[in-house]
């Protein structure tokens, strides 16, 4: 039927925002979407997307014990997540994850 | 108010027109830190014709500051920066009152009354937080900082906004001198400058939105927060 393709339903994902040294790593791309399923957090969206990823990243993101670094800040849906559940936030469809490490000096 | 000056703004005021030139005029506005940023940022607002422009340093110039901080030169080793900047501004436009404040931010200082917004030109995250919280309510805060050839601009407005320190949480000081190149200094001290003049136009662009701009690949993007 025509046009039938373009009302097929969007599988669901979560959109990575990328932003500073991060993009710089990932050849200067900005936005990676990856598939989510109901129970995400923020942790397992960052492992999915290091999985996607041909390069790792996730060291800039996080220590070896896991623990969020002091550099770049994650935002879901314009909130740090310091202030939501932290690694454990529940992701939903939609969602926009974003990953700014901000310029300390002045 | 600075005086009107047609001849002195002739440029500008083809671009943005009187009303905007007499809101500029009457502006008082806090430079919080005159090293990098600051520099930059106070020097195009004094040429722009900003009526008072509060000062706050407690740092003394520097050799490796000068390869970034335009306001200083190798004759200013050693003096402090506020008081330089201050002589320097007043002979770019000697309608602009320039008030000097000795004093780090964050200490026991506190911030003149009668400011319309900060500039937080500062170097140091726990600074900038405790500058927002010093920060009267409904008054703007423009946080810019830079690392590197990258950096941010973000307009706050106190009591509307979520708080800087909710935004930034979990951000603390690199260790070690922060790297960062003259070129990507003077662009956000630009932008800065650029979105403060906004601001007292009444018009900001970055209002609860970070500009990120990468000077290693050249581009410029929002961050809505």
């Amino acid at each position: 039927m025509p046009g039938s393709c373009s009302s097929l339903p969007k599988p669901p994902a979560v959109r990575v925002q990328i932003y500073g040294l991060l993009r710089l790593l990932l050849g200067g791309r900005e936005v990676l979407e990856i598939p989510w399923q109901e129970g995400d957090t923020v942790g397992s969206a960052l492992e999915k997307f290091q999985a996607a990823l041909p390069v790792p990243v996730n060291h800039r993101l996080l220590d070896a014990a896991g623990a969020l670094h002091q550099g770049t800040i994650i935002l879901v849906n314009r909130r740090n997540i310091l202030h939501l559940d932290g690694l454990g936030t529940v992701l939903h469809d939609g969602d926009v994850l974003a990953l700014f490490p901000p310029g300390a000096g002045g | 108010m600075v005086p009107h000056d047609p001849e002195r703004y002739s440029r500008q005021l083809l671009f943005w027109g009187e009303q905007t030139q007499r809101l500029i005029g009457k502006g008082a506005l806090l430079i919080a830190g005159v090293g990098g940023l600051g520099a930059t940022v106070s020097q195009i607002l004094a040429r722009a014709g900003v009526a008072r422009l509060h000062l706050v340093d407690d740092g003394v110039v520097e050799l490796s500051d000068l390869q970034r901080q335009s306001l200083y030169g190798e004759c200013d080793l050693g003096r402090k920066k506020v008081m330089v900047a201050k002589e320097r501004l007043r002979q770019i436009n000697s309608a602009v009152e320039v008030v000097a404040h000795d004093y780090r931010i964050g200490g026991t200082g506190t911030l003149p009354e009668g400011i319309d917004g900060v500039a937080d030109c500062l170097d140091n995250f726990a600074g900038r937080f405790a500058l927002y919280r010093a920060v009267p309510e409904g008054r703007f805060f423009l946080h810019g900082g830079v690392q590197g050839n990258q950096g941010q601009v973000l307009t706050l407005i106190k009591g509307a906004s979520r708080p800087l320190e909710e935004i930034l949480a979990g951000c603390r000081q690199p260790e070690g001198i922060i790297p960062v190149t003259p070129g990507s200094v003077f662009v956000i001290a630009g932008l800065m400058a650029q979105e403060l003049l906004e601001n007292l136009a009444g018009t900001p662009k970055l209002l609860d939105r970070f500009l990120v701009v990468d000077l290693a690949a050249f581009t410029f993007s929002f961050l809505e927060v």
